[in-house]
C-alpha cells in the first residue's frame, strides 16, 4: 500500500513540475514584452517568477508543503505588484492583464496536484484558490471578468485532472497485482511443465536415439523401420505435448516400467502419512483396493495431494475428510473440509490457476474435478478418474 | 465493468490460432522446416495457457504491448477528457463574451461546430473500438483539426487588438488533451507543436500597431499548447510507472520458487525443442522428408539432438534470483550476480522479497544515471556450536557504481533490513552495502 501512494505522489509531483514550470516560463516571456510593465514592477515580477519557478521545482522533487506556500505567496505578490505597482492610477494594459492571467493559472494552480491527497490539504488548496481569486478580482483590469473566469476554469480543470490521476494509480496498481498473481501461477505451471518434460526420460532416450540415426542421414538403417520408429516417436512427443506422460512400449530399455500396477490403497496411505507429518490429519473413508492404470493413478494422486495442500494452506482447519468410492467405470474421491471456504465468484486468479492445474491434470487422463464452496461453509472437491 | 476485464485473455496472432488448432487435433499440419525455431513464441507453444505474457526474442518476459498502453489508461483518459472539457468551456465562454451581435464571426462558429462534432465522433469511435484510437482515425482527426485551426484563425484575422481572439484554435489543444492517453506521447507532442507553431506564425504575421497586443496572443498560444504538453508528460510518466510495476510483479513471481528452478526460459526452450523434434520426426514418418536425409536436415537433426540432450541433463542449478534478474527488462542489463553456491535459494520468502525489492529500488531510482549493481553472495561463514547446526550464515556484498547514498529511497533501507543486519559505506562516492544473512540450515529442515 505504501508503494502505491509513493508512486502516486511521485506522479503528482511530476504534474506540479510540468504545469508549474510551463506556466512560469510563459509568464516570464510575457513579462519581458517591451513597454508592457513599468521598469521597477518588471524587475520585481521577474525576480518573483524566478522564486516561484524554483519553488515549483523543489515542490516537485520533495513534495514539502512549504514550497506550495512559497508558490502561492510569490504568485499572489506578482499579481499585486503587476496590478498596483505598475503604471499606478491607470487601468491595467493588455500585457499586465496577460501576466496576471498567466500567473494566476498554471504556475499557481500547480500546487493543487500535491494538495488533493488529504482533507487538510484540500482545505489549504481551497484557501489558496480563494486567495488567488481575490487577488485577481481586486486588480483594476478592463477584462476582469475574463480573468476571473480563466482563473476559475484552469484551477478547476487542473484540480480535476490531478484528482483523477490520484485515483488512477491505485486502480492500475491493483490490476498489476492481479497480473502478478496470474503470472505466478503461470510460472508455477511452467516449472511443473519443465519437470514433466524432464521426467519423460525414457521417451527422450528413444527420441535422441532416433535423432542420432537421422543425424547420420539415416544411412545404414532400413528406411521403412526408421520411418516407423520416427512416426512412433513423433506420436509420443505429441502425447507429451498434449499433457500426457507417455511411456515407450518397444525396445529392451523399457523394462524399467513397473509390470504390475500399484494399487490405490498403498499409495493413498503414503499421501496420508505425508500430510500427517505436515500437520493435516486426513480421515479416509471408503474402499481400499482399487486398481488404476499407472498414468491415471499418478494424475489422481497429484490432484488429490494438490487438494489436500490447498486445505492445509487456506482452509484454516487441520483436518480433512477424503471419501473414496468406485463403480464399474469411475473412481471418485471427495475431499471435504470444514474450513473458511470461499466465494466461487470472487475466487482470485492464483487460486483459479491451482484449480486449473487440478482439472487439467485429471482431464488429461479422461477425468474431471468439481469444486463446491461458499464463505464460512467449508470446501468440497470431487475428483473423478476413469478405471 | 468486471474487475478482470482488462486481464481477460486477448487473442494472439493468427498463426498461433492455426497451431493451436493443430495442437487440439486439427488437420493443418506444418512441414519442416518452414518456420525456424526462433520464430515460434510462447503463445504458439502453449496456446492454452494464460496468454498475458510472452517471451520476447531476447528471452525477457514482457507483457503484450497493447495491454501495456491500455492498462489503466482508460480511466486516466476520462480524467483528461473532463479536464479538456473545462478548458474548452472557458474558451467557449470567451467566444460568447466577445461576440458582437451585429457582426457574427461565422467562420469561428463553424470551426467550433466542426471541432465539437469531431470530438464527439472520435469519442464514440474510441468507445466502439475498445478504447483504441487507430492511426487512420487519429490522422483524420488531426486533418479536421487543421481545418478548424485554419478557419478560426482566418475568422479572427485582422488588426491585432481590434479583431476578436481565436477560441476554436486553442480548443484544439483541449481536444488533444482528451486523446492524450490513446496515442504515443511523441505523436501528441508533435501535433501540439504544429498547433502552437501555426498559431505563433499567424500571431507574427498580423499587423500590429501596439506591441502590448502580444500579451493576449501569448496567453492564447499557451492555453492551446500547455495543457496537451503537460498531459503528455504526465501520461508518459504514468506509462513508465505501469511498465516498471509490471516488470516488478512479473519478476516477483520468482520469489516463491524452490531453491533451484529451471525458470520459464528453460521450460520454454525444452518445449520448443520437443516440438521441433516432433515436427522433424513426423516429417520423416510421413515421407515428407525423404530418406536418406539431405546434409542440411541431418545437420539440423544433429544440433537438435545435442540441444535436447543438454537441456535434459541440465539440472536445476540456477536460483530464483538469477531468473529474476535475467527475466527482468530493467534489472537484466545493470545487475551482475555472483552466487556460485546458489545461496540465494536458501533465503526465506521474506528475505527474498526484501532482497529483490532492494535491488529494484536501487536500480529504479537511479535508472537514468547509468548505475550498475554487483551482488556477491557467500561464502558461508564457518561457525561452531549448536547454533551452527540450525542456521547458516553468509554475507551478501552489494557494490554499486553511480548510486549516491543521498538518493537512496528510505524504503530501500527497510527492504535491506528485511534481508538481515547490514553495514553501509560510501567508497568512491557510490553506495556499498554488506549484509549478513542467516538462514535455516537446509540440512536441518
Amino acid at each position: 500500500m505504501k508503494r502505491i501512494f509513493k508512486e502516486r505522489d511521485r506522479l503528482l509531483r511530476r504534474a506540479v513540475q510540468a504545469a508549474g514550470l510551463t506556466g512560469s516560463a510563459t509568464a516570464f516571456a510575457c513579462a519581458l514584452v517591451p513597454g508592457g510593465l513599468e521598469a521597477n514592477a518588471r524587475f520585481w515580477s521577474i525576480v518573483l517568477i524566478l522564486i516561484m519557478a524554483a519553488a515549483q521545482y523543489l515542490l516537485g522533487s520533495t513534495g514539502a508543503l512549504r514550497w506550495a506556500v512559497v508558490i502561492v505567496l510569490s504568485g499572489a505578490s506578482i499579481i499585486l505588484v503587476v496590478g498596483f505597482a505598475s503604471h499606478v492610477g491607470v487601468p491595467a494594459n493588455l500585457i499586465e492583464e496577460s501576466v496576471i492571467g498567466m500567473v494566476a493559472t498554471a504556475p499557481m494552480c500547480a500546487v493543487a496536484a500535491v494538495l488533493i491527497t488529504s482533507p487538510r490539504r484540500v482545505l489549504f488548496l481551497l484557501a489558496s484558490f480563494l486567495f488567488t481569486l481575490m487577488c485577481v478580482a481586486v486588480v483594476n483590469a478592463p477584462d476582469r471578468l475574463v480573468l476571473v473566469v480563466l482563473t476559475v476554469s484552469i484551477w478547476f480543470s487542473f484540480t480535476v485532472a490531478s484528482w483523477w490521476i490520484a485515483q488512477s494509480v491505485p486502480r492500475v496498481m491493483h490490476r498489476i497485482a492481479a497480473i502478478g498473481r496470474a503470472h505466478r501461477a503461470e510460472r508455477h505451471a511452467s516449472e511443473l511443465e519443465a519437470q514433466r518434460r524432464q521426467d519423460a526420460r525414457l521417451l527422450h532416450d528413444t527420441v535422441l536415439a532416433t535423432l542420432t540415426l537421422l543425424a547420420h542421414s539415416g544411412v545404414g538403417v532400413n528406411p521403412v523401420a526408421l520411418q516407423k520408429q520416427a512416426g512412433d516417436d513423433a506420436r509420443l512427443l505429441r502425447q507429451l505435448r498434449l499433457g500426457g506422460q507417455p511411456i515407450p512400449r518397444r525396445s529392451g530399455d523399457y523394462s524399467l516400467q513397473p509390470t504390475t500396477a500399484p494399487t490405490l490403497g498403498d499409495t493413498l496411505d503414503a499421501v496420508r502419512q505425508r500430510f500427517e507429518r505436515m500437520g493435516l490429519s486426513v480421515n479416509w473413508h471408503g474402499s481400499g483396493q482399487v486398481q488404476l492404470p499407472n498414468n491415471v493413478l499418478t494424475s489422481f494422486l497429484l490432484a488429490l495431494s494438490e487438494c489436500l495442500e490447498n486445505v492445509r494452506r487456506h482452509s484454516g482447519v487441520n483436518r480433512a475428510d477424503v471419501t473414496i468410492t468406485d463403480d464399474n467405470t469411475t473412481v471418485r474421491a471427495m475431499v471435504t473440509d470444514t474450513g473458511v471456504g470461499f466465494d466461487l465468484g470472487q475466487v482470485g486468479s492464483e487460486k483459479l490457476g491451482v484449480a486449473e492445474s487440478i482439472i487439467a491434470r485429471l482431464r488429461d487422463v479422461g477425468g474431471n474435478a468439481r469444486l463446491f464452496s461458499s464463505p464460512g461453509a467449508g470446501t468440497t472437491v470431487v475428483l473423478e478418474v476413469p478405471k | 465493468m468486471s474487475p478482470f476485464s482488462d486481464t481477460a485473455p486477448i487473442p494472439t496472432h493468427p498463426r498461433a490460432r492455426a497451431v493451436s488448432s493443430r495442437l487440439l487435433g486439427g488437420s493443418t499440419e506444418r512441414s519442416w522446416p518452414e518456420a525456424s525455431a526462433e520464430e515460434r513464441n510462447r503463445a504458439e507453444l502453449l496456446p492454452l495457457r494464460f496468454p498475458r505474457t510472452i517471451l520476447r526474442g531476447d528471452g525477457r518476459i514482457t507483457v503484450f504491448r497493447s495491454d501495456q498502453n491500455g492498462l489503466g489508461a482508460r480511466h486516466l483518459g476520462i480524467g483528461m477528457s473532463i479536464s479538456g472539457l473545462c478548458l474548452a468551456l472557458f474558451l467557449f465562454v470567451r467566444l460568447l463574451l466577445q461576440v458582437d451581435p451585429t457582426h457574427l464571426p461565422i467562420l469561428s462558429i463553424a470551426a467550433w461546430i466542426i471541432l465539437l462534432a469531431t470530438a464527439v465522433i472520435v469519442n464514440l469511435a474510441v468507445h466502439k473500438l475498445g478504447s483504441r484510437l487507430p492511426l487512420w482515425l487519429f490522422l483524420l482527426a488531426l486533418c479536421v483539426c487543421a481545418v478548424v485551426v485554419a478557419m478560426d484563425l482566418a475568422g479572427t484575422w485582422g488588426v491585432a487588438g481590434a479583431a476578436p481572439f481565436a477560441t476554436a484554435a486553442p480548443a484544439v489543444g483541449a481536444f488533444l488533451l482528451s486523446i492524450v492517453t490513446l496515442r504515443e506521447t511523441g505523436e501528441i507532442t508533435l501535433a501540439t507543436a504544429a498547433l502552437g507553431l501555426s498559431m505563433a506564425t499567424v500571431t507574427g504575421l498580423q499587423i500590429r500597431e501596439d506591441a502590448l497586443t502580444l500579451g493576449p496572443d501569448i496567453l492564447s498560444i499557451s492555453l492551446a499548447v500547455a495543457p496537451p504538453l503537460i498531459g503528455a508528460s504526465i501520461v508518459q510518466a504514468f506509462r513508465r510507472m505501469v511498465q516498471r510495476e509490471l516488470d516488478l510483479v512479473l519478476v516477483q513471481s520468482t520469489v516463491s520458487q524452490p531453491r533451484f528452478a529451471v525458470g520459464m526460459l528453460a521450460s520454454e526452450r525444452l518445449a520448443r525443442l520437443d516440438l521441433d523434434a516432433e515436427t522433424l520426426l513426423d516429417d520423416v514418418a510421413q515421407g515428407r522428408t525423404g530418406l536418406p536425409l539431405s546434409a542440411s536436415t541431418a545437420a539440423t537433426a544433429a544440433s537438435l539432438a545435442t540441444a535436447l540432450r543438454l537441456h535434459l541433463i541440465e539440472g536445476r542449478t540456477e536460483t530464483w534470483l538469477h531468473h529474476a534478474i535475467n527475466e527482468s527488462e530493467f534489472l537484466g542489463p545493470v545487475v551482475d550476480l555472483n552466487d556460485p553456491a546458489g545461496l540465494a535459494g536458501l533465503l526465506s520468502p521474506h528475505q527474498r522479497d526484501g532482497l529483490l525489492l532492494m535491488i529494484w529500488l536501487l536500480v529504479g531510482d537511479t535508472a537514468r544515471a547509468g548505475a550498475s549493481l554487483t551482488l556477491k553472495l557467500g561464502p558461508i561463514i564457518a561457525s561452531h556450536g549448536a547454533e551452527a547446526l540450525r542456521t547458516l550464515r553468509f554475507p551478501i556484498e552489494l557494490t554499486t557504481t553511480g548510486v549516491t547514498r543521498r538518493r537512496v529511497d528510505p524504503e530501500t533501507w527497510q527492504a535491506i533490513r528485511d534481508v538481515g543486519p547490514h553495514v553501509d559505506s560510501n567508497p568512491a562516492g557510490s553506495l556499498r552495502v554488506d549484509i549478513e544473512c542467516s538462514v535455516d540450515n537446509p540440512a536441518d529442515a
